[in-house]
């Protein structure tokens, strides 16, 4: 399994996590799918996300949005890149309309298949068990305007996740308080940092933090 | 006068921000437009003047900034918020009523107080509406001119709609009889305009405007009491080609000659319009540049899926081609070539035949100056075959060229190298492209909410848009189901979609020229090939957005902006409608800037394109 989790920033601030994502892919131009969370404004995001990954020389970039209409021919394509890549946005939005499209298990399927699947912020949460780290701090969450109910991410690994992490008390009391009545670890990233997964092996790229049970713990 | 001493109504609430006494000055510019306007000069016939009074329960519903900037009617550092000075400088200006025949006959008495100091004209223009077919007695059934304002080298016409019912509309003609502004026994004809006419029209012309679509734009929406509204509209020179058949139709050379010079001296403001000759070369100048401009915005409304009602009458368009009046203007979302507009005892044009009554309007300019040239007035047959048609039709090709390797997602650099040194090429994929386009249901016609048409089946788009990524995906061409299945609208049935033996030769020849025309823009810009796609990919995806505006959905949001114009104020309307157009633009690599306080509605708007992003 090989998966990567983007905290968030500006592309000159991820360069080494990209470096990682293409010496994992092995390829010297992969072919990357670009899902936005959202197809609103999607099309200068993809701009964007193309800009940060041509300075790796790649050009085998597809945008393919999930909240509206695609074709079966373009999808098949999709599920072939070598690394599939999820927006940041709205993780409600986003997982709901991962779910109603039918992606999510597909998203599954293709990691299981050996694909790599990377995220950013929202799309990193969705790849873990659970979106509730998207509920808070109070003062930078995302508006669950879907009501979505159900809360489960992919179930990809055994830790949740949390982006735009800032190293201050006002975010720790919350993510303090939220491990105490759960199970798993969080990570916590500030920008710019990330999560590698290569099978069962477990790479942090710049500054994270775990809180698990109640305590904060300073990984690197 | 007794006016806008009282501002009523959420919409008009001055939004807190206090504009200083000493900049109550700023607003002198609204001053001027106070029913003066050089056009009287031309001709005693060509207008009647009116008398207006103050009309009271108006609401600023919107106001244009961005417009009012460009023309000087408020300086540039101006915030974007509805100031109470400036609310009370656009009710004193456009608040009005004329004060018609039908008052005049019924010796109805206004308030000293009440009456505005200038006369308002309404012009007269040809109508083909109108039974008399000369123009006599057509023209500004509902409008009347603000005035003219002069700001940094440009002149700006200023109307306004809904003002009062006025001799020249066709309730008049049709009755026999003067009517009573607001008359409720006729509708079209009573000299009121109402308040989504006025949103619509703002909504409309600021996508176009945004998208180089040459239009008038709205300034000014003030409300009145039962939806009825005052829309202020400006443009640099509200002339149409009416406004010239009128006197053309009439034999009256005189008049003809005046208005055209005016026309003429008026258009030397503008880009371009410096090398228009002094002495009598200035005529063949103006035709020149008229049928080049006739050209170019026929080619556009077809490559936009714009319906505008291009007839003899020239009615509906401005002399630069720009649209005026979006009463019945619209855009689909595939080309529905064969819709028609019931407009009770006859039916539009359709899209493809605008383009020959286009002409046709070039054609009569041809004969009216060789009338002026010549003093003596040709048969308009004569002129079948005048010169200035190649320039019409020259303008509308490369219009056409240019926008097929543009929607593709060429760069303009790229598109201007394609079009010198491969055009063969470019016009046989325009070919190929508008098979695809034209293409039609076995439905045949249908009738639709207001007027008929006949659904086209393939969404060009959508196949702009996912052939290039398939490319990127799979370096190879799609097969001939892969290609209709990709372009298919909702439109086309199980029958329409069949595969014959020409289709797939056309889906062939369309992928092989794509392929051809990407690989010489590469070798050209010595890229490798899937850089060019990329960049192709990335440009036709904003270009071909999914979400486009439809007529339908402008109806939709419009109902919308109104349902809620009693909790946003009337620069929030203005900020909403400048970020909703600024999501429909064309422009590949720039990111639309939008405000937080309308994030929210705007995005219910582009989910209400998304569903009627195929219809009429």
């Amino acid at each position: 399994m090989k998966l990567i989790f983007y905290s968030g920033g500006h592309d000159f601030e991820n360069l080494s996590i990209d470096k990682n994502l293409l010496e994992l892919s092995n390829k010297e131009s992969p072919q990357i799918t670009y899902i936005p969370s959202c197809s609103y404004l999607c099309d200068q995001d993809f701009i964007e996300f193309v800009n940060q990954y041509g300075k790796f020389n790649i050009h085998n970039i597809i945008n393919f949005p999930i909240d509206i209409p695609y074709t079966e021919i373009l999808k098949t394509e999709v599920l072939k890149s070598d690394i599939i890549h999820l927006s940041g946005g709205n993780t409600y939005y986003f997982l709901k309309y991962l779910r109603q499209s039918g992606m999510l298990s597909e998203l599954k399927q293709f990691v299981k298949n050996g694909g790599i699947l990377t995220g950013l912020s929202a799309g990193a949460i969705i790849m873990t068990s659970s979106i509730e780290t998207a509920g808070f701090p109070e003062f930078d969450k995302d508006e669950n305007d879907e009501n979505l109910k159900n809360l489960k991410g992919m179930g990809l690994v055994n830790f949740e996740f949390f982006p735009h992490y800032k190293n201050s008390k006002r975010y720790d009391r919350e993510i303090v308080s939220y491990s105490r009545s759960h199970d798993s670890p969080v990570y916590a990233c500030p920008d710019g940092s990330g999560i590698i997964v290569n099978n069962n092996q477990l790479t942090f790229i710049g500054k994270a933090f775990c809180f698990f049970k109640g305590k904060k713990f300073i990984i690197k | 006068m007794q006016v806008a001493k009282k501002i009523d109504g959420p919409a008009s609430k001055a939004d807190n921000k206090p504009v200083k006494k000493t900049e109550k000055d700023i607003y002198k510019k609204f001053k001027q437009l106070n029913g003066s306007h050089p056009y009287k000069k031309t001709t005693p016939d060509a207008f009647i003047d009116y008398p207006a009074r103050f009309r009271k329960g108006g609401k600023v519903r919107y106001f244009n900034f961005d417009l009012a900037k460009e023309m000087g009617l408020i300086p540039k550092d101006h915030p974007e918020v509805v100031t109470e000075e400036l609310t009370k400088s656009i009710i004193q200006t456009f608040a009005i009523i004329i004060i018609n025949e039908f008052d005049e006959i019924n010796n109805k008495k206004f308030p000293e107080d009440e009456i505005k100091d200038g006369k308002y004209m309404a012009t007269r223009y040809l109508q083909l509406q109108h039974p008399d077919k000369k123009g006599k007695n057509s023209g500004d059934g509902r409008s009347i001119w603000n005035g003219q304002l002069k700001h940094s080298g440009q002149v700006w016409d200023v109307s306004s709609c809904g003002t009062g019912a006025t001799k020249l509309s066709p309730a008049t003609s049709k009755f026999n009889k003067f009517f009573e502004s607001g008359d409720p026994s006729i509708s079209y004809g009573c000299g009121y305009a109402e308040v989504d006419e006025g949103m619509a029209q703002a909504l409309f012309s600021e996508v176009f405007h945004k998208n180089q679509v040459k239009t008038e734009r709205a300034l000014v929406v003030l409300e009145f009491e039962k939806g009825y509204a005052i829309n202020v509209r400006a443009h640099k020179n509200l002339l149409r080609p009416s406004h010239f058949f009128t006197h053309l139709k009439q034999n009256d050379l005189e008049s003809l000659k005046s208005l055209l010079d005016y026309h003429i001296d008026l258009q030397r403001n503008l880009e371009g319009w410096d090398k228009c000759p002094q002495g009598k070369g200035k005529y063949n100048f103006f035709l020149k540049n008229f049928a080049e401009n006739f050209g170019e915005i026929s080619a556009t409304f077809e490559n936009e899926y714009i319906f505008c009602w291009l007839d003899w009458d020239g009615d509906n368009i401005l002399m630069d081609g720009s649209i005026i009046d979006y009463g019945s203007i619209r855009q689909f979302g595939l080309f529905h070539s064969e819709y028609r507009y019931d407009d009770v005892d006859r039916f539009s044009t359709s899209i493809l035949e605008q383009r020959e009554k286009a002409r046709y309007i070039v054609q009569c300019f041809a004969q009216i100056i060789d009338y002026v040239e010549h003093g003596e007035k040709k048969s308009v047959t004569k002129f079948k075959k005048h010169i200035c048609l190649n320039s019409f039709d020259e303008r509308f090709e490369e219009v056409k060229n240019t926008n097929v390797l543009f929607k593709m997602g060429f760069s303009p650099k790229d598109c201007a190298y394609l079009m010198k040194y491969d055009l063969k090429e470019t016009k046989e994929f325009r070919k190929v492209f508008s098979y695809f386009e034209r293409a039609k249901s076995k439905k045949g016609i249908v009738k639709v909410a207001d007027g008929i048409s006949w659904d086209a089946i393939f969404c060009m788009r959508d196949i702009l848009r996912e052939l290039p990524q398939m490319i990127i995906a799979r370096k190879d061409k799609v097969t001939d189901e892969e290609f209709i299945s990709i372009l298919k609208s909702n439109y086309a049935t199980k029958a329409d979609l069949e595969m014959t033996s020409y289709r797939s030769k056309m889906i062939k020849s369309f992928q092989n020229i794509y392929w051809n025309l990407i690989e010489k823009a590469a070798k050209h810009n010595k890229l490798p090939f899937d850089k060019q796609v990329l960049a192709i990919s990335m440009r036709s995806s904003v270009i071909n957005k999914m979400e486009r505006v439809t007529g339908d959905s402008i109806s939709i949001i419009v109902e919308k902006i109104l349902k809620q114009k009693n909790k946003i104020t009337s620069g929030e309307i203005y900020k909403l409608i400048q970020d909703f157009s600024e999501l429909q633009t064309y422009k590949p690599h720039e990111k639309p800037k939008l405000q937080k306080e309308t994030k929210g509605l705007v995005k219910q708007f582009f989910e209400i394109v998304k569903e009627h992003r195929e219809g009429l």
